[in-house]
């Protein structure tokens, strides 16, 4: 168990009462909540500390109803819990309707139609509240004519209807399913059911259940942010052996030399590239050896996965220092993988924040183990285009420099790039990268305020609204959706609340040139950026410094003529669009 | 013996953070109207968290103020 009914209602009451934001969840569940609820809020709680988490609940029974009624009054978050009786009473214990074969007749199809009424309840629900569903979790009541280890046709069909349920709620934008896998680990089936409870107070739970289920919906309600590269060590890590005493044929990563953990582990890593991880390589060795392993055909993680690739004989916190700027994101974003306790330990003490993981050489179940956590690290619920581009946009970037500094003039070097900048102003909340972009920014962020999509939603519906989504391409290729600017027009004033950008599009005056969009656009005679200073948002501050001439230690007002009078030469081709408003 | 009090005096603190220190001695579900059927089950949870005890929801309707409880407690903790 994670934390007690003691312990959950302290972190209940040691909340911040006074919060600038309240998370408020409505709890939907055909059960009496109890000991549910209060773990639920206790676990957001621990997930969101700078916010106050308040729980609802609707009516016992009418678990439909509560999710209805999630379309007259939106929440940030919205966990529903469904167990067999919601689906048909005659499914749980608590009421005397037959069982047995004539009543599983009438059962099934009873539903299969609530698992629809269930799922059209929650396609209403206003696309601003992020939903996580947990699937039945207690174990069927016997009233099949099968022994329990057998699992007969109506079973299976009940269990088939759900799946299709889950599949087809799960594929909807904002709706998180629990992995009913996961769960059963963490809480064994067989330790789930009280019919005590169910029967004396309605709660079906264990108290341990519940807390399980509490802290599986919040994981999905209020998810950490998932690392954004990984890197790793070769010898012995990535493949088996000293690569620089046995030469590239020499070391192994297949089944037929016993060493199928490592060609797991390069499995493992070219997915996660391929899904938008960052991978570099921090390796003690020969460089040239280096490379003709990976010209081998049957490497599973290709050169194309990695970047960048620091192989050399000096200290293994130089290479991540290096890799770390290459990606420009901060330590605490980042994984390292080595064998050596001794490597981890110093770049351990070198990066503080940096998550080190011993990769554990020859043991199966440790290997295992880590895989999975590895999962777990890099998991993010939605895959967006941008994932598929970053480490293409890391190399373009690394490109983009070097030619920057290989004698062109930094004017005419910006010139030649073919840039251009495109700005989309519909004002949707459909696209999950904006506002993934806006949560996940640090360095040029305005200042550092986290949305729910509920709290972006309401952003975007206030008068005079307006949003900037920035995409940016040039001559190394695209970067993609890379900034996100959001305020109010108010009079020939435009209040900017929320203003991030990617740090890979650094040093090509994309700030610039939203700014001066902005101005064009909206014929403002000056803007209003709500900045707040936070240790991460140096870049941001400079910028300002830049082009109101002073360090800014606050809000920020900067008017057309002193921005004009700052402004270096663009050379963008700027495009511009406004799609209706899709929600 | 002597230490049960105190520790269920936290425990009621911890399921009715409103109520002031002095009155939990007095409490009753008829004098304390966050007292209802939930944080009745409640109290019990929190109870067992601090003694290390398992009690039966059948004793719910007996444990209905803070003299009740503390006396079962003093016939169960040893």
């Amino acid at each position: 168990m994670w934390v007690t009914v003691t312990e959950a209602l302290k972190i209940l009451q040691s909340a911040p009462k006074e919060a600038s934001a309240d998370f408020e969840v409505l709890l939907a569940c055909g059960f009496t909540p109890l000991h549910l609820q209060t773990f639920l809020a206790a676990h957001l709680q621990r997930h969101l500390r700078e916010r106050w988490v308040r729980i609802s609940t609707g009516l016992y029974g009418d678990l439909v109803g509560t999710i209805e009624s999630l379309a007259g009054r939106p929440a940030q978050g919205a966990a529903i819990v469904l167990e067999w009786p919601d689906l048909d009473p005659r499914l749980g214990y608590r009421t005397s309707g037959s069982w047995g074969q004539e009543a599983l007749g009438d059962i099934l199809p009873a539903a299969r139609a609530m698992l629809q009424r269930i799922g059209a309840a929650i396609e209403r629900i206003p696309p601003g509240s992020k939903v996580a569903v947990c699937p039945p979790t207690l174990p069927l009541p016997p009233l099949f004519h099968t022994a329990g280890w057998q699992a007969g046709e109506a079973e299976l069909e009940l269990e088939q209807s759900l799946a299709e349920f889950c599949a087809a709620i799960g594929s909807r934008a904002g709706v998180l399913v629990v992995n009913s896998r996961r769960l059963a680990e963490e809480s064994p089936p067989i330790q789930r059911f009280d019919l005590k409870s169910d029967l004396l107070t309605g709660l079906p739970y264990t108290v341990p259940h519940a807390d399980a289920v509490g802290g599986s919906l919040a994981r999905l309600l209020a998810p950490r942010m998932p690392k954004k590269g990984l890197i790793t060590d070769l010898d012995d890590t990535l493949w088996s052996g000293i690569v620089g005493e046995v030469g590239p044929e020499g070391v192994s990563w297949d089944l037929a030399s016993h060493q199928a953990l490592h060609g797991l582990y390069q499995r493992l890593l070219a997915s996660l590239s391929g899904q938008g991880v960052l991978v570099g390589i921090a390796s003690k060795n020969d460089p040239a050896i280096v490379e003709r392993a990976f010209q081998r055909e049957d490497i599973l993680l290709k050169p194309e996965h990695v970047f960048p690739v620091e192989v050399h004989w000096n200290a293994k916190s130089g290479s991540v220092e290096r890799i770390l700027g290459a990606w420009n994101i901060a330590a605490d974003s980042v994984v390292f993988i080595d064998d050596s306790p001794m490597e981890l330990a110093e770049v351990a003490a070198a990066h503080p924040g940096i998550e080190c993981i011993l990769f554990p050489k020859g043991d199966y179940a440790a290997s295992h183990a880590v895989f999975r956590r590895i999962r777990d690290l890099f998991g993010k619920d939605r895959l967006s285009d941008e994932d598929a581009l970053r480490l293409a946009s890391i190399r373009q970037g690394a490109a983009f420099r070097q030619s920057g500094e290989d004698g062109a003039a930094p004017e005419s070097f910006l010139q030649q790039v073919k840039a251009v900048v495109s700005f989309d102003f519909g004002l949707s909340t459909a696209d999950p990268r904006v506002l993934e972009l806006v949560n996940k920014t640090n360095q040029f962020n305005l200042n550092g305020i986290r949305y729910t999509e509920a709290d972006w939603a309401a952003e975007l519906a206030q008068t005079g609204a307006f949003l900037g989504v920035v995409s940016y391409q040039d001559k190394f290729g695209p970067l993609g959706k890379i900034s996100v600017i959001q305020g109010r027009a108010a009079g020939d004033t435009l209040r900017v609340g929320t203003w991030v950008m990617s740090c890979r599009a650094f040093a090509r005056r994309i700030e610039h040139q939203c700014l001066r969009v902005l101005f064009d656009r909206c014929g403002a005679r000056q803007m209003e950026f709500a900045l707040t200073p936070t240790a991460k948002n140096a870049p941001l501050q400079e910028f300002f410094r830049g082009v109101s001439g002073e360090k800014p230690e606050g809000p920020v007002v900067l008017t057309r003529e002193q921005f004009c009078e700052k402004c270096p030469p663009l050379y963008h081709e700027v495009t511009e669009r406004q799609e209706n408003r899709s929600e | 013996m002597n230490e049960i009090q105190p520790r269920l005096v936290k425990c009621f603190q911890t399921v009715f953070p409103d109520l002031r220190e002095a009155e939990i001695p007095s409490a009753s579900q008829a004098s304390v109207s966050a007292w209802d059927s939930v944080a009745a089950i409640t109290l019990v949870n929190v109870v067992e968290d601090e003694f290390g005890i398992q009690m039966d929801f059948d004793l719910l309707p007996e444990l209905d103020s803070f003299d009740r409880v503390l006396e079962y407690l003093q016939k169960e903790v040893v």
